[in-house]
């Protein structure tokens, strides 16, 4: 075979050379050069290491952002996200979501396909609790002090459409293209959709009666305050709802 | 079954017939890098067989797979291996995007292999730690890992974290890097081409780690091809086989490297072709910085992919910092895979410990596995 050039850099017959000598110099110039370099380590509990702000630490909420559509519940590939109730400052009943920190895989999916930016990365890492049941986050904990710009992910992608016509540079998230799209046949007017949607975005529109003299309501989307979170396609009984994917 | 040329390095069998021996190595050893068992039979200090141990990391990961949608199985290849979490991620990204039949854009195919180089550089460093440490030598270890922690560095700049990266998504890659970032890499590789000599130096003119590595753990070609070994243990056999060359995915044939081979077959040019693979990458993140760069600030760097997967089967391979890994893909149309089969370097080349060790004394058993790089997590799965 060929000799490779890659190969010229390292020394030949390495360990004959001057077997002694060698090391020896190589040891007390390593010396040196540990000796003027500042150390690596550092003193852990009272340095803290430089963080970059969109490091993945626990999730942080943003109270007054959240929805509670349960897209995070969704995307949770180890399930430790749920929805509870809790109270707002204002007094009334939300729901919110309260984070298994014990379980939590740190991956960053809630904060990525959060519609309205309410869930974020956090730095904080510092999560060791004595029992269990400490590590559960409930929504108030859950909120972080000082959230950035940067703490946020943002579900930037490119449409294949877009790509193919020349205009790659727009990028869109799917809360702003895809939409609930209603088989009007399978739909038996339960109203449903109109209660489990977080931002009323459903409304039920009357289509004549039916036979028996009852009002045939079908739902009727906004396009404008839709997020996408899929609880109406997820709730119908008849499956009469489906997502209509803008690819 | 094996033809050895080199049986006069081999220690010879003593001349005192005694029992055979079984010494249980593992699975909580010094020597095992993870929960895995070395049974080797001893003829006084020779070892006349041995026969590795594997399962105790078995999760269930592949049947796991088949109850998640196709995103959340991202965050789960990353636990397959510690220290090559990225390469992982992007192959089963890889095998979706075949499923689903996508071409994604260039900016984000240069990313993952920028981030794949990263990981590989970081894989290695963990190896060389390991060997320092199995031949006793805790100043390879801390060194190894002081360099590594730049590259970690690196990690958490690109994508939040430091080992369980989940950076590339089906149709891209998470997010977008800015000039801060390639900035900070440049000088990182920069400064590592240097840094890595004092290791070097260190480790290659001392007689003690030369002569436990030179002469031991010898294969040949055939048994190497034979047994399925891929990798730095294949190409240090003399197999000249890349993935990244031979059957280039996401960009590698637009990228100038060389692929290391070394005709020796002992433990030494593992290693060798290790260390020459740290130069290559570093020379491959330079030049994938350069083409980011010049592709631009707005290019696409992530696709919308449909939810669901369309049935059919999908099967992709890319090399990984250990070996060659596969991922197979049968998909019904829903949009939770039906099957998911990973295909692990390290399981197959876990295989050949047998051929490796027989012949030589028990004490070099350490130094002759550390040149498999053992990682359970993929193997066991």
């Amino acid at each position: 075979m060929a000799r490779k050039d890659y190969l010229d850099k390292y020394p030949r017959n390495p360990a004959k050379t001057l077997w002694v000598l060698k090391p020896v110099g190589k040891v007390l110039r390593m010396l040196g050069k540990t000796i003027i370099h500042r150390p690596v380590t550092i003193l852990y509990p009272y340095e803290k290491m430089w963080m970059p702000e969109n490091y993945r630490g626990r999730p942080g909420l943003r109270f007054d952002r959240c929805v509670a559509c349960g897209m995070c519940v969704k995307m949770c590939p180890t399930a430790c996200i749920k929805l509870v109730e809790t109270e707002s400052d204002s007094g009334e009943k939300v729901r919110r979501p309260q984070v298994n920190i014990g379980r939590c895989a740190m991956c960053g999916y809630c904060a990525e396909y959060c519609p309205v930016d309410a869930m974020t990365v956090t730095p904080d890492f510092e999560l060791s609790e004595y029992t269990r049941e400490d590590l559960i986050y409930g929504p108030k904990r859950l909120v972080y002090e000082g959230i950035t710009e940067k703490m946020e992910i943002h579900l930037e992608q490119t449409l294949m459409s877009d790509v193919k016509n020349g205009n790659p540079e727009r990028r869109v998230s799917p809360f702003m293209t895809d939409r609930p799209v209603l088989e009007a046949a399978k739909c038996i007017s339960c109203k449903k959709c109109e209660k489990v949607c977080p931002v009323k975005a459903v409304t039920m529109v009357e289509h004549g009666v039916n036979d028996k003299g009852r009002p045939i309501l079908y739902p009727e989307f906004n396009d404008d305050t839709c997020i996408c979170c899929m609880n109406c396609v997820e709730d119908c009984p008849k499956d009469a709802l489906h997502i209509n994917e803008v690819l | 079954m094996m033809s050895r040329d080199v049986i006069d390095i081999k220690a010879e069998a003593s001349a005192i017939n005694t029992d055979k021996m079984w010494v249980i190595m593992g699975p909580q050893h010094p020597f095992s890098h993870g929960l895995w068992t070395l049974k080797a039979q001893l003829d006084g200090e020779i070892v006349t067989d041995a026969e590795p141990i594997i399962g105790y990391l078995h999760r269930g990961w592949e049947k796991e797979c088949e109850n998640r949608t196709y995103p959340k199985i991202i965050p789960m290849a990353d636990r397959l291996c510690y220290a090559a979490s990225m390469t992982y991620t992007h192959l089963y990204c890889m095998t979706v995007e075949k499923a689903l039949g996508i071409d994604i854009p260039d900016k984000a195919k240069y990313m993952r292999i920028m981030a794949d180089e990263i990981c590989r550089i970081q894989s290695h460093l963990m190896w060389l730690a390991a060997v320092g440490t199995d031949l006793g030598n805790l100043t390879v270890f801390l060194w190894a890992m002081r360099e590594r922690e730049f590259f970690m560095d690196i990690n958490v700049r690109l994508c939040g974290a430091r080992m369980t990266t989940n950076f590339p998504r089906i149709g891209g890659v998470r997010n977008d890097i800015d000039e801060e970032f390639m900035m900070y890499t440049s000088r990182c590789v920069e400064r590592f081409e240097k840094a890595v000599w004092d290791i070097i130096s260190l480790i290659d003119d001392s007689s003690i780690f030369v002569s436990r590595m030179k002469g031991t753990g010898y294969l040949t070609r055939e048994t190497c091809v034979n047994l399925g070994i891929t990798g730095p243990a294949m190409r240090g056999n003399g197999v000249d086989f890349d993935i990244r060359r031979d059957d280039p995915y996401d960009n590698y044939d637009k990228v100038d490297f060389e692929v290391p081979v070394l005709n020796d077959g002992d433990s030494y040019s593992r290693y060798m072709v290790r260390i020459e693979e740290l130069f290559q990458s570093c020379k491959i993140i330079k030049q994938t910085l350069q083409k980011i760069k010049a592709i631009g600030k707005n290019a696409p760097y992530r696709l919308k992919v449909p939810s669901k997967v369309p049935a059919g089967r999908a099967f992709a391979r890319l090399e990984d910092p250990r070996g060659e890994s596969m991922m197979y893909l049968v998909s019904d149309g829903t949009d939770k895979p039906y099957r998911l089969k990973v295909r692990s370097p390290i399981f197959v080349n876990v295989s050949a410990s047998k051929p490796l060790v027989q012949g030589s004394r028990i004490a070099d058993v350490p130094a002759i596995m550390a040149m498999i790089d053992m990682c359970l997590g993929e193997t066991d799965r």
